[in-house]
């Protein structure tokens, strides 16, 4: 895989020996959340003075025209019958997906009780329960502790060494009493 | 403000005596450079009371030292994990990362070091010797060539996508319109904000950066249990001292290759707001354009990795110049040198070099010498530094995204930044996954803000007529070779599939 792909820059590679239609659902939703976020946008311009709207109207205008661009190659790609309409790419390799839900939701989890239980805590069973869940819950031991010394290294060097404001729970005012 | 060298030679003499300050700031530089969020203008903010409570010239070297560190610091994830840890270093992972991928990690890293080291010392020195004619750069490059030279950016980026301008393009003008959310530069007025008064000053850099970059690379990587290939996992486990050499032999048999690339840092370094990241993709287009294997780039390509290290490297004394010629900082570190030199009472401009030479010249002596010692401090370490690759991803990937995510938080410390990164993580996972260019985006969403307060000052000076664009004959050249850059990739297409129907 090159480079390109790992930056988002070029279309997966087709390992299978039959020419596999192009997934062109895919490659619609990054315009289309474009064009919808910048008509999101106009709307909120449209009263404005002038100064805030230049701008906005011109680069708005030109990506709408680009996405324009792609949607008629899009529609051109499936009348040919060299594409056809599904996502595919997005959520390939499905095996996968489940998993890549469940991270997404513990990190959202993690984001939301790191105000109350701080940095250090939440960091610990964030890393604890995201491993377990990658590693298909195998070498429990080796993550408790691998996760232990990583968000207390964290919380030495940014917090204790550092002096950086990390969200403070219990740990960090305990440790804070104690130094 | 003539050049003298025996000043420059007294000073570099003087310099090495704070070795003491140099060499913590420079490990301190390159921690803070490879964490997303931890970039060295925000360590000099943490740092701040240090900076302004430490006499002048100590301080100011700190500051440079700190600076030229962490901008060679933050390629080292981007090469390891393809995350740049700063913006500045969002090329890198171009062919930094394939490489790595392939086993060649140590190669890489002292590639990086090496480049970075020779780019950052020799454009220190050409700035100091051409310091009167780099200082009038800035004075050529008004609202209207603004535009344009960003524009030209958000090309340039959407052309390295090679396989698909169309959605490098799609991807550059939306980060652009992400970059445009804010209040508005007159009346405030709040745009596309969805109500977020967190959103009310525009789209933070850092979360844009973390979620684009390594949330959307963690979620990813979880598909392989390494990001080596199965070539590159043997590769690493035979890697030697021999590898990191061989990474110093190869940047050094690309000399003239450095010579330029880090020239094209120092020259667009000088233009205040352009920054790293467009230096480092321009140099990149460049090395590709006059490359003899241009296909070659964006698969572990020695010069693809040497183009934008030099490059960025060349920018760190390029922004200096403005800063200390005309009091204009070229970038956000630049400007809190600013501030604390104010702090100190030292004013800025023709007054410092006249009345006080020795602290004008003093930062590009610092800088100097800080490259020179990293040359012996730094490269011995990519050895050990490239073993982070062989972590597993079931590991690796929950602590780049809780550590990244904490990162985002820092700056301004809101927590709603760190779900505005996951937002990012997302748009970045799917764009991964679809082919557009993450790197797009997030230029797009550095140059948004700053493009339109040069469109507003280009209409207001016109009166609304937009064919100010084309008024001045400079921004003409300019527009002249967008085109040109938009057009070749095509043209070398068509020319080369020509070639293979006639053979």
């Amino acid at each position: 895989m090159s480079s390109e792909e790992e930056m988002g820059g070029g279309a997966p590679e087709n390992a299978d020996d039959e020419p596999r239609r192009e997934s062109a659902g895919s490659d619609l939703v990054v315009p289309v959340a474009g064009v919808a976020f910048t008509l999101y946008y106009f709307t909120t311009i449209i009263n404005s003075p002038w100064t805030a709207q230049v701008s906005a109207f011109f680069i708005g205008a030109v990506l709408i025209l680009l996405s324009t661009f792609l949607f008629i190659r899009v529609a051109l790609r499936l009348r040919a019958g060299t594409a056809h309409l599904d996502f595919s790419r997005v959520i390939e390799p499905r095996g996968f997906m489940t998993k890549r839900l469940i991270l997404l939701a513990l990190t959202i989890t993690y984001v939301y009780v790191i105000h109350w239980t701080g940095f250090t805590l939440t960091t610990f069973i964030f890393l604890s329960l995201a491993m377990l869940l990658l590693n298909d819950g195998r070498n429990k031991g080796l993550i408790f502790i691998l996760s232990a010394i990583m968000s207390l290294s964290g919380w030495a060097l940014f917090v204790y060494a550092f002096a950086v404001r990390f969200p403070a729970g219990p740990f960090e005012q305990l440790m804070k009493s104690i130094l | 403000m003539e050049f003298d060298p025996a000043i420059f030679i007294e000073l570099f003499a003087h310099t090495l005596q704070y070795w003491w300050v140099i060499l913590p700031a420079i490990f301190l530089g390159l921690v803070v450079g490879a964490i997303p969020g931890f970039s060295a203008a925000n360590t000099i903010i943490i740092l701040l009371p240090l900076a302004i409570t430490l006499p002048v010239e100590i301080g100011f070297v700190f500051m440079i030292a700190l600076y030229a560190s962490s901008r060679m610091g933050a390629g080292a994830p981007a090469i390891l994990v393809n995350i740049p840890g700063t913006a500045g270093a969002a090329a890198t992972p171009l062919d930094g990362y394939p490489m790595t991928r392939q086993g060649r990690g140590p190669q890489a890293l002292a590639i990086s070091f090496t480049c970075s080291t020779i780019g950052g010392l020799l454009t220190t020195i050409i700035a100091l010797v051409a310091l009167p004619w780099l200082s009038e750069v800035a004075f050529y490059l008004h609202s209207v060539e603004m535009i344009v030279v960003m524009l030209f950016g958000i090309s340039l980026i959407a052309t390295i996508a090679a396989r698909d301008t169309l959605k490098g393009l799609i991807a550059g003008f939306f980060g652009l319109m992400i970059g445009s959310i804010g209040s508005a530069f007159v009346y405030e007025t709040p745009r596309g904000t969805f109500g977020f008064l967190e959103l009310y000053d525009g789209v933070p850099l850092i979360p844009a950066l973390v979620g684009l970059f390594a949330i959307s690379e963690a979620f990813a990587v979880i598909e392989r249990d390494s990001i080596l290939t199965e070539r590159g996992r043997v590769a690493m486990k035979t890697t030697s001292w021999a590898a990191t050499m061989e990474g110093v032999r190869l940047a050094l048999s690309r000399w003239w290759h450095i010579i330029w690339t880090s020239l094209i840092g120092l020259v667009i370094g000088v233009v205040p707001g352009a920054g790293a990241a467009i230096a480092a993709f321009v140099a990149y287009q460049q090395s590709r354009t006059f490359s003899k294997t241009p296909e070659l780039y964006g698969t572990g390509h020695l010069d693809g990795l040497v183009a934008p290290e030099s490059a960025n490297n060349g920018v760190t004394s390029g922004t200096l110049v403005p800063l200390l010629v005309i009091g204009i900082p070229g970038g956000a570190t630049a400007a809190i040198m600013l501030v604390v030199l104010q702090y100190h009472g030292v004013t800025m401009g023709t007054d410092l070099f006249m009345q006080n030479p020795e602290l004008a010249y003093l930062p590009f002596a610092a800088m100097a010498v800080t490259y020179f010692l990293m040359l012996f401090t730094i490269i011995p370490l990519a050895r050990y530094m490239s073993r982070i690759t062989v972590v597993r991803t079931v590991y690796m990937s929950p602590l780049v995204i809780s550590f990244t995510l904490v990162g985002a938080f820092v700056p301004r410390e809101y927590l709603f930044d760190m779900y505005l990164a996951l937002v990012f993580g997302v748009i970045g996972y799917i764009a991964r996954k679809t082919g557009y260019h993450v790197a797009a985006i997030l230029i797009g969403v550095i140059l948004g803000p700053l493009m339109e307060g040069f469109f507003i000052r280009a209409m207001k000076m016109s009166q609304g007529d937009v064919m100010v664009l084309f008024s001045s004959k400079l921004g003409n050249i300019l527009w002249l070779c967008l085109v040109a850059n938009l057009a070749l990739p095509y043209i070398v297409d068509y020319r080369r599939k020509r070639k293979a129907r006639a053979a």
